[in-house]
């Protein structure tokens, strides 16, 4: 019987994202904060919103943590960060 | 695949299938500067039905069916779910069981149930996953003192290089097994002897920049165990008869970013 090699490799699908509409301007824009819950990236995090706060007048209205840096945020934190920002930071940190 | 045989194939499946739950996060694990395995605990009648080792050099090599679906298990995550060294796999060191690791339970040697009984797989045959980010030998000779012993396996989890509130596992050579359980002492004693002594204070714990200096609430005499509780350390027999050598692993996750996970080998 001839030796048969077979390939196991696959080729990721094509991810189907599109990134949102550029903002023309941070004045006065909602901010929210997703923190991945590792040591050093609220507060790297607060300081990058507190930037805007101040030369943007943007105002703070929403802070959420994921429970660990691996897992992934749930649908209803997502849910609820794009009902109250209009604009989201999130960073990886430790 | 990496050449396992046929009749290999329902523990690599199961072991996937269990893998994949969220509760162990996957992609993470897999994807992190903590460079984890995923390390394979088989228990039950399938072992030996298909020639795997639990005794001599069980974690080593020699064995088609231990190395095999170890390696298959690798190979999946390299090629079908593209974790690339250097590139989506973000190892800082990784270690080498991330070729394969894969053990089978020495039940004949065991003084306890075997494994897939105590998981719940009554009758059947169990993989466990569990995101293993290191290997620590733990010899200990000269002592026929339960106490003594478990002490040196205490220390080894509590090592400042490994301390965290992650999962434990403890893989018990027969020899260090009968020793634990001269004085009539189930795995659950074992378990909390393991959990009550495996701890550092607060502040040795924050001097050497293990918890963040400002961490609340301050109490540097506190006790911090190893883990949430004894729940936290699984134990199962493997290894040679003969030897004083165990083995400590310890979590990739230093929290509960991933709890390990078992699953009924179907066959």
């Amino acid at each position: 019987m001839p030796l048969r090699l077979l390939d196991p490799t696959v080729i990721a699908p094509p991810v189907q994202a599109a990134a949102a509409p550029r903002l023309k301007s941070f004045e006065g824009l909602r901010i929210g904060v997703l923190w991945n819950g590792k040591v050093n990236a609220d507060t790297l995090l607060r300081e990058t919103a507190n930037c805007f706060l101040k030369q943007h007048g943007c105002s703070l209205v929403s802070e959420e943590r994921k429970p660990s840096a691996s897992i992934l945020a749930k649908p209803q934190v997502l849910q609820r960060l794009a009902e109250k920002s209009d604009f989201l930071i999130t960073a990886v940190g430790d | 695949m990496a050449g396992c045989l046929p009749k290999y194939f329902p523990i690599v499946v199961a072991a996937l299938e269990a893998a994949d739950r969220d509760r162990y996060t996957f992609h993470g694990s897999t994807a992190s500067t903590g460079g984890s395995t995923p390390m394979l605990i088989v228990s039950g009648p399938i072992a030996e039905q298909i020639g795997m080792n639990a005794a001599a050099n069980v974690f080593g090599p020699g064995n088609r069916a231990n190395a095999t679906i170890g390696r298959a298990m690798r190979l999946i995550i390299l090629n079908v779910f593209q974790m690339i060294p250097g590139v989506s796999d973000r190892s800082t060191q990784g270690w080498p069981g991330k070729y394969g690791c894969c053990i089978a339970e020495n039940t004949a040697a065991s003084p306890w149930s075997p494994l897939h009984d105590e998981l719940g797989f009554r009758g059947g045959s169990s993989v466990t996953v569990f995101a293993a980010s290191g290997f620590h030998n733990i010899e200990n000779h000269y002592t026929d003192d339960p106490e003594a012993l478990l002490s040196t396996f205490a220390d080894a989890m509590a090592s400042l290089g490994a301390f965290s509130d992650g999962e434990s596992v403890i893989v018990m050579s027969p020899e260090h097994a009968k020793i634990a359980t001269s004085r009539g002492w189930s795995k659950r004693d074992i378990q909390d002897f393991l959990f009550a002594q495996a701890w550092r204070e607060q502040g040795e714990l924050r001097r050497a920049g293990k918890v963040p200096h400002d961490a609340e609430p301050r109490n540097d005499e506190a006790r911090v165990h190893r883990g949430l509780g004894p729940d936290d350390i699984l134990i199962v027999v493997a290894g040679a008869d003969a030897g004083g050598h165990s083995a400590f692993l310890t979590s990739w996750s230093r929290a509960r970013g991933s709890l390990r996970q078992s699953r009924r080998i179907e066959s």
